[in-house]
């Protein structure tokens, strides 16, 4: 349990444990179990991709999509909710170019898009000739949830979270398309949270518990007065998830070809820049090593992924290291050198942020080391935060 | 005629819904009382909870959930009991009438126990006795061993050397009011139900019957009430995955003629 308060110096938390195999921490923001000899549960689920026919989940996957397929093309077969990144192309690879459906791709855009980010999105529609629709709400809400979000829970990146795996769903209804491809389980790939025998699908409550941590639109429109903020119902439309009886209406259903294909970011990464003109960012990223990962949102790497570190003592270089020695393309010791080196930076697209909101880098500390978790971070003996490092193992 | 009955039964681990397979492997699927708040929304007829935390020791991990932390069994029974308005049935870690206290005072309405029946017998006619044989649910957990099933307890890992057939009939003389028949082997395996076992369990004893262990698909549950005579499915990882898991079963049940609410 964590009352939030902070032990000092020379007490502190129970000690942070790190994945064996590759470098999770137990402080880890989703869920993440350790089993008996130290292993987390992400590794030994990555481990099980080996051993599942991927022949017969082509065929599964087969199957089901043509349960699907508009009969008389006078609708699209699917919706692909997309980024632009490389996991967007590679779905919309496997689901248009191999399997042959019609979809039509949905982009929330959150106004933060990287300019490499945005070239990425618009290519898509050329390269693979398919239908796109683009949406964006309105500046001032968005710098208002921004605002919000990092004021009610250390993150000013809900809007887009919950925007992404809400506007779909909206969307889905109104065009009577009761198929969502959805790429990887993001819990599932880097936590292990379920097994390949699960055919886990998208369902309200991985969104609402998970990826908006509990939060809903109501609960931004009842907070905003005491923050000195000014919303109305009629701001938040996009982020309203429809009710079971809509979803039932259309029979909406949201699967993760993940578990149909196997999902190798790394090789994916290369193949879509070959085939289709996929950019990796010019400008490397201060808090990871990887150039082709997260591209949208310029917070994303930045200093959103900063408060990560600040709630639970990591960061994205931990998320990609781990990913990359599970796929044999690093090892350990190579991964705690990258996380050394990254997993701390305070990312100079803060600046960008603080001015797009309005903040100073004060106020932005201040509300930054109120989310401090007391399991990771205690006072050292000049009250400085002191926390468990990987390297100190 | 009795409505055959449809319970998802929940494994909580430190504080956490876990996923489990074999009674070994559990991985973190989320908060309890979300868990409960999705069912409640599904109006389902009953909810099952069991504590498999080795330790008394509870966390959700995170504060920037708007669902803040709980440090005990009590505050989570409470938390699940103000979203969901079903019957409510908590086991684990039971091992005296103080602890059945503890869980119905604060909002559980039966409990199950597996450990604590086999080890103190008297402990199922002592909550018999004071809340009522109905709230008492014995959690007959076995495996199949050189082709009998055999009742274990510790969560798995102890083989008592007793068939969980003779065991039954041994728990409905001490005043239980309910078998939840858990098959370990089958244990988020996706394998299918035990039949067998689950037909010679309601074979044994008068008792209402609950069959756990192996469900993949809906086709599963329809198997099971046809081919058995077991007042109830239940059923832990397959309700996590798929939206509407439980409102779409209970369809798919309605539409085999099969008596559910």
């Amino acid at each position: 349990m964590s009352d939030r308060k902070y032990l000092v110096h020379p007490d502190r938390p129970e000690k942070i444990e790190y994945c064996k195999n590759c470098v999770a921490p137990s402080s880890s923001a989703i869920p993440l179990a350790f089993d008996e000899e130290g292993v987390c549960s992400g590794c030994r689920v990555s481990g099980q991709r080996d051993k599942v026919d991927w022949e017969d989940r082509k065929n599964r996957l087969a199957r089901l999509l043509n349960r699907y397929r508009s009969k008389d093309g006078a609708n699209y077969d699917c919706i692909i909710p997309v980024s632009g990144g490389k996991d967007s192309y590679f779905q919309t690879h496997v689901i248009k170019n191999i399997m042959g459906m019609n979809p039509l791709l949905v982009t929330y855009h959150g106004n933060n898009y990287t300019p490499t980010g945005l070239k990425n999105l618009r290519n898509m529609k050329e390269v693979f000739g398919v239908d796109h629709m683009f949406f964006t709400p309105s500046i001032h809400v968005l710098q208002t949830l921004n605002r919000m979000g990092m004021l009610m829970m250390g993150d000013m990146n809900w809007h887009a979270h919950c925007g992404i795996f809400t506007l779909p769903i909206r969307v889905a209804l109104q065009f009577n398309v009761p198929l969502i491809i959805w790429g990887e389980h993001g819990f599932m790939d880097i936590g292990g949270m379920h097994s390949y025998n699960d055919f886990v699908e998208f369902t309200y409550r991985y969104r609402h518990e998970h990826l908006c941590r509990g939060y809903e639109w109501y609960d931004f429109l009842e907070a905003a007065p005491s923050y000195g903020e000014s919303l109305e119902k009629k701001d938040l439309i996009t982020w309203m998830y429809p009710s079971d009886e809509e979803i039932d209406r259309v029979g909406v259903r949201g699967i993760f070809i993940s578990n149909y294909v196997p999902w190798e970011a790394n090789v994916h990464g290369e193949m879509v820049k070959k085939e289709y003109g996929f950019l990796e960012s010019e400008e490397p990223f201060e808090r990871t090593y990887r150039r082709m990962s997260n591209l949208d949102d310029m917070h994303e790497n930045g200093i959103h992924d900063y408060m990560k570190y600040i709630k639970f003592g990591y960061g994205r270089a931990t998320d990609h290291t781990c990913k990359d020695i599970r796929a044999g393309k690093m090892t350990r010791e190579e991964a705690i050198e990258i996380v050394r080196q990254r997993d701390h930076i305070k990312s100079k697209d803060l600046w960008r942020w603080l001015d797009y909101v309005g903040w100073t880098e004060e106020k932005f500390d201040q509300v930054a080391d109120t989310f401090r978790d007391p399991r990771v971070w205690w006072k050292g003996q000049n009250g400085e935060w002191v926390k468990d490092n990987l390297w100190d193992e | 005629m009795q409505l055959r009955r449809l319970i998802p039964a929940l494994f909580i681990q430190n504080g956490l819904i876990v996923r489990s397979e074999d009674f070994s492997i559990h991985q973190i699927i989320g908060n309890v009382v979300n868990e409960a708040a999705r069912y409640n929304q599904w109006n389902v007829d009953e909810l099952i909870y069991v504590d498999i935390s080795r330790h008394q020791k509870y966390d959700a991990r995170r504060d920037d959930h708007r669902i803040s932390s709980f440090s005990s069994i009590e505050e989570i029974i409470q938390g699940i009991s103000k979203v969901c308005f079903m019957p409510l049935t908590f086991g684990g870690g039971i091992r005296k009438i103080e602890d059945v206290d503890v869980r119905i005072r604060n909002g559980a309405d039966k409990v199950i126990l597996n450990t604590g029946a086999y080890e103190t017998p008297e402990l199922v006619e002592a909550i018999a006795s004071k809340y009522g044989n109905q709230c008492c649910v014995i959690s007959a957990d076995y495996r199949m061993v050189d082709g009998s099933p055999m009742l274990f307890t510790n969560m798995g890992t102890r083989n008592t050397g007793v068939n969980v057939l003779d065991w039954i009939r041994r728990c409905e003389t001490m005043g239980a009011g309910e078998i939840f028949l858990h098959a370990i082997d089958r244990d988020g395996k996706a394998n299918g139900y035990d039949f067998e076992t689950i037909n010679r369990a309601c074979e044994a004893t008068r008792l209402p019957v609950i069959a756990c262990g192996g469900a993949a698909t809906i086709e599963d549950f329809i198997d099971v009430f046809l081919d058995t005579p077991a007042s109830a499915i239940a059923a832990g990882n397959m309700f996590h995955f798929t939206e509407h898991s439980y409102p779409r079963a209970k369809r798919e049940l309605k539409r085999e003629k099969i008596n559910v609410r």
